[in-house]
């Protein structure tokens, strides 16, 4: 477990050697728009960076488990074509030379995008999703696709059907999930930023517990073309980045309307960058009570309460909301991103892509053919998922369990419409405690479904949010504060977050296997 | 409304309608799982939703509608690419028909 003493600090304190710390400042901590100034100035090149990359993934991933796959030659290649169009004086894209991970939920051209499932194991895509396209022609440099829970159903990596990914803040606890992988290498600088996908809080829950800042947009605002599904009126792509410039950055590259993806909002984007830095002076923040009751680790309570007081200082007005119905999130998300996600499997059936089952019966019969490939390709957390989902939808079940989920459903987005009539923002832990430890929670579906108890809401009522670390509990172990907005308020989410930013004591800790390469 | 009885045969039917082809053993450990889970969403008893129109989706009607036009898609080979078993330009599977 880490120290305080052990804990790593950029700028300030003192450096374990002087070598290790020189090296940090140089790469470990440049964050996205620092790498692409550079790039497009010439000072370094796109192909040093994916180099350094590679090097820090060659290094560190032994450990940490984050890659399933590292796209070596393609990343290289893809930088040398950079450099090349910055030779002939062509302009570069605003994410020139920057090395990003993409979580396996996305599928990308001519590289393997599994889901992390035995059942698409092999699986090269012929297309790239749009948001991956979009970093292509933003001249980023995809360095591989991130380990996960399988189809993105966990929240701890544990459920990957290629081995758990490890907290580079302490090997023997989980990054979170279930974009674990996507968390793990930002957080121990691998990369300066990635993608990951949200559907009840697989973005922000890692980010808190690897202490890298982690947004999910608003439903509709980045394109699902190309996203694996899972819970199709839930699931959003969003970026982890180093600071909150960088997610922004990316945010800005992958936002906005796409007609491959139907429920993609036709909507102006935001110059999101700019909002970082923007006064906070005047806003108003609501701290719901149900965020702090039951089951809040008092370390994360006080942390959050800090990073809530130090935006007061900032000139923000701190107001108590309600939010009645929270305590009803988990239940409802559960019958309705699984109802859905029974749905969106159905499509895995040995048929056109990913693992066909061939003995016995499953070569003569199309049925036994369906269920041995289903039965050997899908891990036990995702077959427990699909038979819930099944369940809350089939006859005489129907009315009982989804048709009431998505009636409260409707109540919990009440709770926020009417919270944001009287607030700008709302403020809350993004995880009821630190990481876990890896193996804790396994044994008990249903503590695990727990502890996205924070993330879930704001998924179901489609809003944005981000987590932004905060002070670390005295273990060392990182803490997220989230900061959730209305619909399409992206840019007062990143004005709110900035401005924490630039006082958390978090912001130049880094978890000390970052150091070791 | 009582919590429904989860067993083997419940789970088992319910394999059946999703196409997974569970042993007994499987099929007797979730249905564990299942009627624990199932029974904390039965919290959702407890509210009232008189005259609460269901959320089937966020934000629908922001959507935009596009035009009904032919576009270019994925060329056949490429459709082809990562199918398991390719016959006569199609996907192959087992016969269905007798």
């Amino acid at each position: 477990m880490p120290s305080e003493r052990d804990v790593m600090r950029d700028a300030t304190g003192t450096p374990p050697a002087e070598n290790v710390v020189e090296t940090l400042t140089q790469t470990v901590t440049q964050t996205v728009p620092q790498t692409v100034t550079q790039v497009q100035a010439g000072e370094v090149t796109a192909e040093s960076v994916t180099q350094r990359s590679l090097a820090r993934i060659a290094a560190l991933d032994g450990e940490v488990n984050a890659f399933l796959h590292v796209a070596r030659d393609q990343a290289l290649a893809q930088a040398r074509a950079i450099d090349q169009k910055r030779a002939r004086g062509e302009p570069l894209g605003k994410l020139s030379g920057v090395a990003i991970a993409i979580k396996d939920a996305l599928c990308t051209r001519g590289l393997p995008s599994t889901a992390a499932s035995k059942i698409l194991a092999g699986y090269e895509p012929p297309y790239d999703a749009t948001v991956v396209a979009r970093l292509r022609a933003a001249d980023a440099v995809i360095v591989g696709k991130t380990n996960m829970d399988e189809f993105a159903m966990g929240s701890s990596s544990e459920n990957s059907a290629f081995g758990p990914t490890h907290n580079p803040w302490d090997l023997t606890r989980t990054p979170g999930g279930s974009s674990a992988g996507s968390a793990a290498a930002v957080s121990a600088r691998m990369v300066s930023c990635s993608l990951g996908s949200d559907t009840g809080g697989s973005i922000r829950q890692p980010a808190a517990l690897t202490g890298t800042v982690g947004l999910k947009p608003t439903y509709g605002r980045v394109s699902r073309y190309g996203l694996i599904a899972f819970a199709s009126s839930l699931d959003q792509v969003g970026p982890f980045a180093t600071d909150v410039r960088g997610a922004a950055r990316v945010l800005g590259v992958i936002a906005g309307h796409d007609p491959n993806d139907a429920t993609s909002l036709d909507a102006p984007v935001d110059d999101y960058e700019a909002a970082c830095g923007r006064s906070v002076r005047g806003l108003r923040i609501g701290v719901p009570d149900e965020y702090f009751s039951g089951g809040l680790d008092p370390e994360v309570a006080s942390s959050v309460r800090h990073a809530i007081d130090a935006l007061r200082d900032e000139g923000c007005v701190v107001k108590a909301v309600q939010l009645p119905h929270t305590r009803f999130a988990v239940a409802t998300y559960y019958v309705l991103a699984n109802a859905e996600a029974s749905s969106n499997l159905a499509r895995f059936d040995g048929v056109r892509y990913g693992l066909r089952a061939r003995e016995g019966n499953a070569g003569r019969d199309l049925r036994a053919m369906y269920g041995a490939t289903r039965d050997a390709g899908f891990g036990a957390e995702v077959k427990r998922r699909i038979l819930l989902g099944t369940f809350v939808l089939s006859a005489g079940h129907y009315d009982a369990y989804y048709l009431k989920a998505q009636q409260v459903r409707t109540l919990i987005r009440r709770d926020f419409e009417r919270a944001f009539e009287e607030v700008d923002v709302i403020c809350s832990p993004a995880s009821p405690t630190p990481a876990f430890r890896l193996g804790e929670k396994t044994d008990d579906p249903l503590a695990m479904y727990l502890s996205d108890v924070y993330t879930l809401p704001a998924s179901l009522a489609g809003l944005p949010a981000i987590s932004v670390p905060c002070e670390p509990v005295h273990s060392g172990l990182p803490v997220g504060l989230q900061i959730m907005a209305r619909a399409l308020e992206e840019s007062t989410m990143l004005a709110v977050a900035s401005a924490w930013e630039a006082r958390s004591p978090a912001r130049d800790l880094l978890p000390p296997l970052a150091g070791r390469a | 409304m009582p919590a429904p009885k989860i067993d083997r045969a419940v789970v088992l039917h319910v394999a059946k309608l999703a196409s997974l082809s569970l042993s007994e053993a499987e099929a007797d450990r979730f249905a564990g799982e299942l009627a624990r889970v199932v029974a904390y969403v039965a919290e959702l008893d407890a509210v009232d939703t008189r005259d609460v129109p269901p959320t089937a989706h966020v934000l629908v009607e922001r959507l935009p509608l596009r035009k009904d036009e032919v576009k270019p898609c994925l060329s056949r080979e490429d459709a082809l690419s990562q199918a398991p078993e390719v016959e006569a330009n199609g996907f192959a599977v087992p016969a269905f028909l007798e």
